[in-house]
């Protein structure tokens, strides 16, 4: 009876630990895996690994990672340790209230702390960009800049403001143990308060300083939320990059750097943990032992006759520090800067290694999520962007809220191998903004090995035969758009009894389960895993599915007869861009024939380019060893004149109609 | 005596409404041994912490060879201090704490800062450990000694320096009985060999007796009396000061003439004079100073209510008139039995009228006086844990 308790006992710790490993584990794992599949074991390298080293945004949030919780916690650690003797020199009610408090912003959830963080910096630029035009009017000694933004300097401050209490926490313990007339009998003996801060406080509470700053560091490699929250359109660290690399699907690229910041994380936690225990076991057994090869080499160091060598190692590692941060941060600054956001997987970043290397302009590659996510980006007044890249109808909107600046042409000289189909676009009819990046259209993706009959009417998306088995598109638009089409409506159309007509034959299915679910990166996965039987989607993202789908699936891409919504993602410069002859010079760059080429092939859109359009199936050929470029697949990338004719570009709806969208979409639900 | 080198001059020390120190004036010669004397609370710690400088006082000033000193911080005095609970450096070994001091630069004479050589440090420290019997253990861990090694530990790393003051606060408090005697002899030696100043804080009257030049008695803020150990004892100048110093039975009492006071409405004769004509007094009648007569010879009789044996003497609680004494005799007299008592003239001390009158000297519940003494005491020496005296006194 007891020998099978215990045995259940064991089965239960067993699989609590295996519940709480087994994810982990999974992920190291298939971070080796020789594929890039994140589901089948296909032999082990360490390919993700090398790529990783060679993927230059992650090396970049990695710096950034690196930089922002290493001064973190260096100031966190100061500021908390002074902090804590501040409140030890308190009375005791006060100090257990205020450590009470203490203890209120480490429970609190980080999305409140980094909302709020957020909420206060906006509000003090607002405050300080009113100051700076008063102070810039009425001196003109020193000119104050007058828009401050987002960026790594708020991310700093938000580290170090959720460091410092757990500082305080770990200094605060050492602090109550240490006999409090130690400090007085230092004095007494002829130290001033430094003097005994430095010789008798700081030695007794060092193992709390330690772990205090190791926590601390931990905590800030760790953050995502906060830092997503306080660090910009421009910085990114570790965590905010991997969460943009999962949008589509779970690389093992991720899994490699996912298993590499566990480990760090893991080897501070083990570090701590050990350099406790040892403290532990030091005070448990209080004999004279003999001192230890470092102790003896500390205590030789600690000996005044050795004061200069120590203090000469104190100063050189205190330069070595702020050299460290001089370099990185000057590199960073020193440089000039253009600043982009773009989507994930949106550009071959080889290009901006070469750009770089040609024009000696660092460039700031961000991305966004969505149209909508940029645009309120841009509203929040916590972007300092040069070039974004929205959609034709997302341009429409900024144009006419003014936020776009007007192109220098005579510094584009690419802007004449665009096509002349891809200029003077509804979106800018004089095309005085807007240089194209790609384009490509919207149309049916379904699983030939689910589906009887080929589809080729949207009206497949609201059949009852593919109930469970159709994913709706997570966007209005793009949702009611296909709704539209399948009536035989214009997808701009503003009459609200066409649009009431396509949301009910939407809700309709929805009601009768057609949908399994609203999905937007989700369907990748779906799709490639044959979990779904039919989607809208774009064709761009068909192509790189096909490349990933499972054995036995056979993905498939048709415009509909009703026919389809054809766009285009266009270069841009914000109103005020902070760095504009580096973006001129950027976006002359993406317009040339071999960024184009080169984008083509990695993203699998197509380019507005003439010249490119020409030679892709060439280029194609020569980076795949001879392989030829399947002609359907290249109508599919780059539709045909013939086909385009049967596509509609959005315009931007007047706000009535997206106030329309907008309510309808919700009561969709979800 | 010898010249004065510190002065308390109207010293006030108050945290708000809470008055820790209240007009204290008090001199204290070179080379003296001062004793602060008192119960929880009563401001002796304060006093010394002003002195040490880590306290300035609300009000008054201190002045050391009579100038003014209570802006300067603590280690600019030539003062050191040895504290409560030693506030040994745990992280240095025995020759690096003793060292501490002598490794701080201090100003010299041109304003520069000046060091002691490595070599002068090294023989300083060793005679200093020679001085308190610590030979040898110049690279034991503090936290390998014992109480009474870390005792002299901390004595050592405070001469070491050369004070012209040495500050001691409850310095013996943590040590058991036996040590303690022995401490405090040694003290004592330490402090005629280096002709220094002592000002040591306790509230343990033996000690104050047995080791000081000079005992200050202190309650409540304030100074009760000053004088000699001999002093205190034979002449306290109120029931506080006779009850705190050695076993005291206080009775109300009326001065009827010079040499003449009368207790229980019988007449007795004292050596005290220059009271009013029937002024009432508080009668200071120490238990070793009564004669246990027979019932009839007695000046005043009454019943014996409980014996306890001392080796030496007898505790004898004898009942007169419903006020309990203590007497301490070498003869037994059994619980209930009638005895006499005879008091000589110079075994009663008259003092006048206080506020500590009716307080003290009633042994009714004599063995909690006993414990009340024994509890070791716990000055914060922040002001505020200073938690006003409450005593099993009034009982």
């Amino acid at each position: 009876m007891k020998k099978q308790s215990r045995l259940g006992g064991r089965l239960f710790i067993g699989l609590t630990f295996l519940f709480l490993y087994l994810p982990i584990f999974l992920l190291i794992v298939f971070s080796f895996n020789a594929g890039d599949s994140s589901a089948v074991w296909k032999g082990f390298s360490l390919d993700w690994y090398k790529a990783l080293f060679q993927n230059r945004l992650i090396m970049e949030s990695l710096y950034t990672t690196l930089l922002v919780s290493l001064l973190a916690t260096a100031i966190a650690t100061v500021a908390g340790t002074f902090a804590a003797i501040g409140l030890y020199s308190l009375s005791r009610r006060k100090r257990d209230a205020l450590l009470v408090v203490n203890d209120i912003p480490m429970m609190n959830a980080d999305i409140v702390t980094g909302v709020s963080l957020c909420l206060f910096f906006v509000a003090f630029f607002q405050g300080w960009g009113a100051f700076a035009q008063w102070f810039n009017g009425v001196q003109s000694a020193i000119e104050l800049p007058t828009r401050l933004t987002l960026g790594f300097g708020t991310m700093l401050l938000a580290h170090i403001s959720f460091n410092i209490p757990y500082v305080i926490l770990n200094v605060a313990p050492k602090l109550r143990q240490m006999d409090k007339n130690l400090v007085d009998a230092a004095q007494d003996l002829g130290c001033t308060w430094m003097q005994a801060f430095w010789k008798v406080i700081l030695p007794e509470i060092k193992p709390g300083i330690v772990s205090g700053a190791l926590i601390a560091f931990t905590m800030s490699i760790d953050d995502f939320v906060i830092s997503y929250f306080t660090a910009g359109s421009s910085t990114s660290t570790l965590a905010m990059r991997i969460y943009s690399m999962t949008k589509k699907r779970i690389t093992p690229e991720v899994n490699a750097v996912s298993t590499l910041l566990f480990l760090s994380v893991l080897l501070l936690l083990a570090l701590n943990s050990a350099r406790e225990a040892r403290q532990e076991r030091r005070a448990a057994r209080q004999e004279i032992r003999e001192p230890s090869f470092f102790e003896k080499l500390s205590m030789r160091l600690s000996s005044p006759a050795w004061k200069w060598i120590r203090r000469g190692g104190l100063a050189a590692m205190a330069c070595a520090f702020v050299a460290v941060v001089a370099l990185l941060t000057g590199a960073a600054w020193s440089q000039p800067v253009v600043n982009v956001c773009s989507w994930g997987e949106y550009i071959d970043e080889e290009l901006i290694t070469q750009f770089e290397a040609e024009t000696g302009i660092r460039v700031n590659y961000q991305t966004a999520e969505s149209n909508e996510a940029l645009y309120s980006l841009l509203k929040s007044g916590g972007a300092d962007y040069d070039v974004i890249v929205p959609s034709d109808y997302m341009i429409s909107q900024l144009l006419e809220e003014g936020m776009l600046e007007e192109l220098d042409y005579s510094r584009i000289p690419n802007f004449e191998k665009i096509d002349p189909r891809f200029r003077n676009l509804p979106y800018d009819p004089e095309n005085k903004y807007t240089v194209p990046y790609s384009w490509g259209t919207l149309g049916l993706i379904y699983n030939a090995s689910m589906v009887e009959e080929e589809p080729d009417s949207w009206g497949a998306l609201y059949d009852d035969q593919y109930a469970g088995g159709v994913l709706l598109i997570n966007n209005s638009r793009d949702a009611l758009a296909a709704a539209l089409l399948h009536l035989g409506y214009s997808v701009n159309t503003t009459d609200e009894g066409e649009i009431r007509e396509a949301f009910s034959l939407v809700a309709d299915a929805s009601r009768r389960g057609v949908f399994q679910g609203k999905v937007m990166d989700q369907v990748f996965q779906k799709m490639e895993g044959g979990n779904a039987a039919i989607a809208t989607y774009y064709a761009g993202d068909y192509l790189s599915m096909l490349d990933n789908q499972a054995d036995g699936v056979d993905l498939r891409y048709v415009i509909p007869e009703e026919g389809a919504n054809w766009f285009v993602d266009a270069m841009c410069v914000l109103k005020d861009a902070p760095h504009y002859d580096s973006a001129m010079k950027w976006i002359n760059f993406i317009a040339s024939t071999d960024a184009n080429l080169a984008n083509m092939y990695y993203i699998g859109y197509a380019s507005p380019n003439t010249e490119a359009l020409e030679r892709y199936p060439d280029y194609y050929r020569e980076r795949e060893e001879g392989e030829e470029l399947d002609p359907e697949l290249y109508e599919i990338m780059a539709a045909p004149p013939e086909v385009l004719e049967r596509c509609e570009m959005y315009t931007v709806l007047p706000p009535a109609t997206r106030a329309l969208y907008n309510e309808l979409w919700i009561q969709l639900g979800t | 005596m010898s010249k004065e080198l510190i002065r308390l001059r109207d010293c006030v020390m108050s945290y708000g409404d809470e008055v820790v120190l209240d007009h204290i004036n008090l001199y204290i010669n070179d080379k003296e041994f001062l004793t602060l004397l008192g119960p929880s609370g009563c401001g002796k710690t304060t006093t010394l912490r002003i002195i040490g400088g880590f306290l300035s006082p609300t009000a008054g000033d201190i002045l050391f060879d009579g100038v003014r000193i209570n802006d300067v911080p603590p280690h600019r005095r030539a003062v050191n201090t040895v504290f409560q609970r030693y506030a040994l450096f745990p992280h240095l070994n025995v020759f690096e704490n003793v060292a501490f001091g002598l490794r701080i630069p201090k100003d010299g004479p041109d304003g520069r800062k000046v060091k002691v050589p490595e070599r002068e440090i090294h023989n300083r420290v060793m005679e200093m450990l020679e001085t308190v019997n610590l030979k040898g253990f110049e690279k034991r861990p503090v936290s390998a000694l014992s109480g009474g090694q870390q005792q002299r530990v901390a004595i050592a790393r405070a001469l070491v320096n050369r004070p012209r003051v040495l500050l001691l606060d409850e310095p013996l408090g943590a040590l058991d009985m036996r040590l303690r005697k022995d401490m405090q002899n040694e003290l004592k030696r330490i402090q005629q060999e280096m002709e220094i100043t002592f000002i040591y804080v306790t509230h343990d009257q033996e000690e104050a007796l047995a080791m000081s030049d000079t005992v200050v008695v202190m309650d409540g803020g304030r100074i009760q009396q000053i004088g000699t150990p001999e002093d205190i004892y034979n002449e306290p100048k109120n029931a506080f000061v006779a009850d705190f110093i050695g076993e005291s039975n206080i009775i109300d009492g009326v001065m009827r003439a010079d040499g003449v006071v009368e207790i229980f409405n019988r007449k007795f004769q004292c050596l005290d004079k220059g009271f009013g004509r029937d002024e009432p007094v508080d009668v200071v009648i120490r238990p070793e100073d009564v004669d246990i007569v027979d019932e009839a010879a007695g000046q005043l009789r009454g019943t014996v209510t409980s014996v306890t044996f001392k080796g030496v003497h007898y505790d004898t609680i004898v009942d007169f008139y419903g006020f309990k004494w203590l007497i301490q005799t070498t003869d037994y007299c059994p619980v209930d039995s009638r005895i006499g008592i005879k008091i000589d003239p110079d075994g009663i001390h008259v003092m006048r009228k206080s506020q500590y009158s009716g307080m003290f000297g009633d042994y009714s519940s004599y063995s909690e006086e006993y414990e009340e003494l024994d509890v070791v005491e716990d000055e914060s020496g922040e002001g505020e844990g200073d938690d006003p005296w409450e005593g099993g006194y009034e009982e």
